[in-house]
C-alpha cells in the first residue's frame, strides 16, 4: 500500500499530556511523525486517550504539556495560529454532529461562506461537487434528520472537505453506524485517501486499517503500545496487550 | 376466550368503553359553556346583593366612538396603544439585555460572569414596583430620563434578567458536538452563535419566551404608578369618573386577555411553523 510517495511530516506531536479534571490521565509523554498523505489508524480500548489525542490535535482539547505542530503551525495560546490550524484540519465525529437546523447543501456551505469569505453561489458549486462527490447530492435539500446515519456522515465528511483541510480527522467515524451503512462510510474515506489526503483514523475497522492505513498505532492507557503496518500488526503482534486487544476485536 | 378471562374482565369494561365514545369535543364545549353560565350567575347574584347597577351600554365610548361620521379613539384605546408602545420599546430593549447577560455569563470573562450574576439575581429578587419608583425617583433624574425613560429602562432590567435566565437555558441545553462541529470548521465565536447555536436555542425557548412577553405586557400595567397614561391608568380613571367600576375593569381585563392570547396563538404557530426535525 505505501507505494505512494509520502511528503514531509505535517504532524508532529512531541511529548504530550493531558489530564482530566476530576485526575484521568488520558495521554501521557505521547509522541509521534506523521507524514503528508500519510494514512494512520488509530487503536486502542475505550479509555485509552485516542479520541483524547485526535482532539488535541485540532484544539477541541488542550494538551496540559508537550507542543503540536500542525503543517509549521505550533497549536499554542496564540489565537490566531488555533483559528488558522482549525481552518486546515477537518474532523469528522461519530456523532456526525450535523447542524440540524440546515439542510445537507447548507451545512457543506456554512464554513465556506463564513471563514473561507465565497459568495453563495459560488460556495454552492463546489458543495455540490463534494456531495456528488460523497454520493448523496440528490439528497442535498434534505434536513439531517431526514437522512439515514451513513448519508448523516458522509454529509458530514463533504463539510469538513469544504473548508479544503490538509489533513482529515476521523474519531470513530462508523462506530454509530448501522452495520448496513458503515461500508458506504468506508468507501468516501477510501477515496480520499487515494487521492492523497493525509489522514488520521481512530477505528476498529480492520478492513478498513488493512486496505489503506500506511501504520496503524495502537495505544493504551494514554501512550503507544506499539507501532507498525496494518500487515505486520495484525498477523506478527508483537506485544501481549496488543495480542488480547486484537483476540477480543477479532 | 375462554370463561376464565371472560370472568376476569372488569365488569365496567363495556360501560368504560360506551362512555369514552361519548367524550366529542362538543361535551367538552357544552360543560365548559355551563361552568361559565355559572360563575356569571353567581356573580350577578353577588353584584345583586351588593346592590350594583349594570351599565354595559356606557362602555362603548370608552373604546370607539363615531361623532360627525369619524372614527373617535376611547380613551381605553389609547391606554392600550400606550402600553403597546412601552411593551414593544421594552421588549426590545429587554431582549438585547438579556442575550447579552446570557452570553457574558457563558463567557470566559471572570468579571463579566460575576457582574451577570449580581444584576440577575438584584433584579430577580427585588419586587417590580420597587424597581419602578427607584427608577423613577433616583436613577432616572441621575441619568436624565424622564417618565417614560425611567420606566423603560425598569421594565427592561426586569424583564432582561429572566430573559437572559431563558437564554442561557436555551444555549446550554444544546449538545456540546454542535459547538465542536462549529469550532472545529474555523468558524469565530460569533458566527458560532449566530448560525449554529442561536437559531437552534430560539426555536427550543420559544414556549417561555412567549410566557415572558405575556408577562412583560402584564407587567406594563404597573408603570402607571408613575402617572403613565397607559390602559390599566386610563381604565383606573375612567372607573373613579364614572363608578363604572366592574364594567371598566372587566373591559381593561378582557382587552389584556385578548392581547395576550393572540400573542400565544402567534407563538403556537411559529412553534410549528420552525420546528426543528429530529
Amino acid at each position: 500500500m505505501s507505494e505512494k510517495e509520502l511528503g514531509e511530516h505535517i504532524i508532529t506531536i512531541d511529548n504530550v499530556s493531558k489530564t482530566f479534571v476530576g485526575g484521568v490521565q488520558a495521554v501521557k509523554d505521547f509522541s509521534t511523525k506523521i507524514r503528508r498523505r500519510e494514512v494512520v489508524v488509530i487503536m486502542g480500548p475505550s479509555g485509552s486517550g485516542k479520541s483524547t489525542l485526535l482532539r488535541c490535535l485540532n484544539g477541541l482539547e488542550e494538551p496540559d504539556s508537550g507542543t503540536i505542530v500542525v503543517d509549521n503551525i505550533p497549536l499554542d495560546d496564540n489565537r490566531k495560529n488555533r483559528l488558522e490550524i482549525r481552518k486546515e484540519v477537518g474532523m469528522v465525529f461519530q456523532s456526525f454532529n450535523l447542524f440540524p437546523h440546515l439542510t445537507a447543501l447548507e451545512n457543506v456551505n456554512l464554513a465556506q461562506i463564513r471563514v473561507r469569505k465565497k459568495s453563495q453561489k459560488e460556495a454552492t458549486r463546489f458543495s455540490m461537487e463534494l456531495l456528488n462527490k460523497v454520493g448523496i447530492a440528490e439528497k442535498s435539500g434534505n434536513y439531517p434528520a431526514q437522512l439515514s446515519g451513513g448519508q448523516q456522515q458522509r454529509v458530514a465528511i463533504a463539510r469538513a472537505l469544504a473548508m479544503m483541510p490538509k489533513v482529515m480527522l476521523f474519531d470513530e467515524p462508523t462506530s454509530a453506524l448501522d452495520p448496513e451503512m458503515i461500508n458506504e462510510v468506508l468507501d468516501v474515506m477510501k477515496n480520499l485517501a487515494t487521492e492523497g489526503m493525509t489522514m488520521v483514523v481512530v477505528t476498529h475497522e480492520m478492513g478498513f486499517a488493512r486496505e489503506v492505513s500506511d501504520w496503524v498505532i495502537f495505544m493504551d492507557e494514554g501512550q503507544i503500545v506499539e507501532t507498525g503496518t496494518a500487515e505486520h500488526f495484525f498477523k506478527n503482534p508483537q506485544e501481549d496487550r496488543t495480542k488480547l486487544f486484537l483476540s477480543q476485536i477479532l | 376466550m375462554s370463561e376464565e378471562i371472560k370472568a376476569r374482565i372488569s365488569p365496567f369494561h363495556w360501560l368504560r368503553q360506551r362512555v369514552f365514545l361519548f367524550r366529542h369535543p362538543w361535551i367538552d364545549i357544552v360543560e365548559y359553556v355551563a361552568l361559565i353560565a355559572l360563575i356569571i350567575w353567581l356573580m350577578s347574584m353577588s353584584t345583586a346583593r351588593l346592590g350594583y347597577y349594570w351599565q354595559w351600554f356606557r362602555v362603548p365610548k370608552y373604546l370607539f366612538q363615531i361623532k360627525d361620521g369619524r372614527l373617535i379613539v376611547g380613551k381605553l384605546i389609547q391606554g392600550l396603544f400606550f402600553t403597546f408602545r412601552i411593551s414593544g420599546v421594552s421588549l426590545l430593549l429587554a431582549f438585547t439585555v438579556g442575550l447579552t447577560t446570557a452570553l457574558v455569563r457563558l463567557s470566559g470573562s471572570f468579571m463579566g460572569r460575576i457582574l451577570s450574576r449580581v444584576y440577575l439575581e438584584t433584579i430577580r429578587n427585588t419586587p417590580l414596583i420597587v424597581q419602578i419608583y427607584l427608577m423613577y425617583f433616583v436613577i432616572g433624574p441621575i441619568l436624565g430620563l424622564g417618565r417614560f425613560g425611567s420606566a423603560v429602562l425598569a421594565l427592561t432590567l426586569f424583564e432582561g434578567a429572566y430573559l437572559s435566565e431563558i437564554f442561557r437555558a436555551g444555549i446550554t441545553s444544546l449538545h456540546k458536538g454542535q459547538w465542536e462541529a462549529a469550532h472545529s470548521l474555523g468558524l469565530s465565536g460569533f458566527y458560532t452563535y449566530r448560525d449554529v447555536i442561536l437559531p437552534q436555542a430560539i426555536r427550543r425557548i420559544l414556549p417561555p419566551l412567549t410566557g415572558q412577553v405575556i408577562t412583560l405586557i402584564k407587567n406594563s400595567a404597573l408603570v402607571s404608578i408613575v402617572s403613565l397614561s397607559d390602559l390599566a391608568l386610563n381604565a383606573k380613571i375612567i372607573a373613579a369618573d364614572t363608578f363604572l367600576t366592574f364594567e371598566i375593569w372587566f373591559t381593561a381585563a378582557a382587552i389584556y386577555l385578548v392581547i395576550t392570547v393572540a400573542l400565544s396563538t402567534l407563538a403556537y404557530y411559529l412553534e410549528k411553523r420552525f420546528k426543528i426535525l429530529t
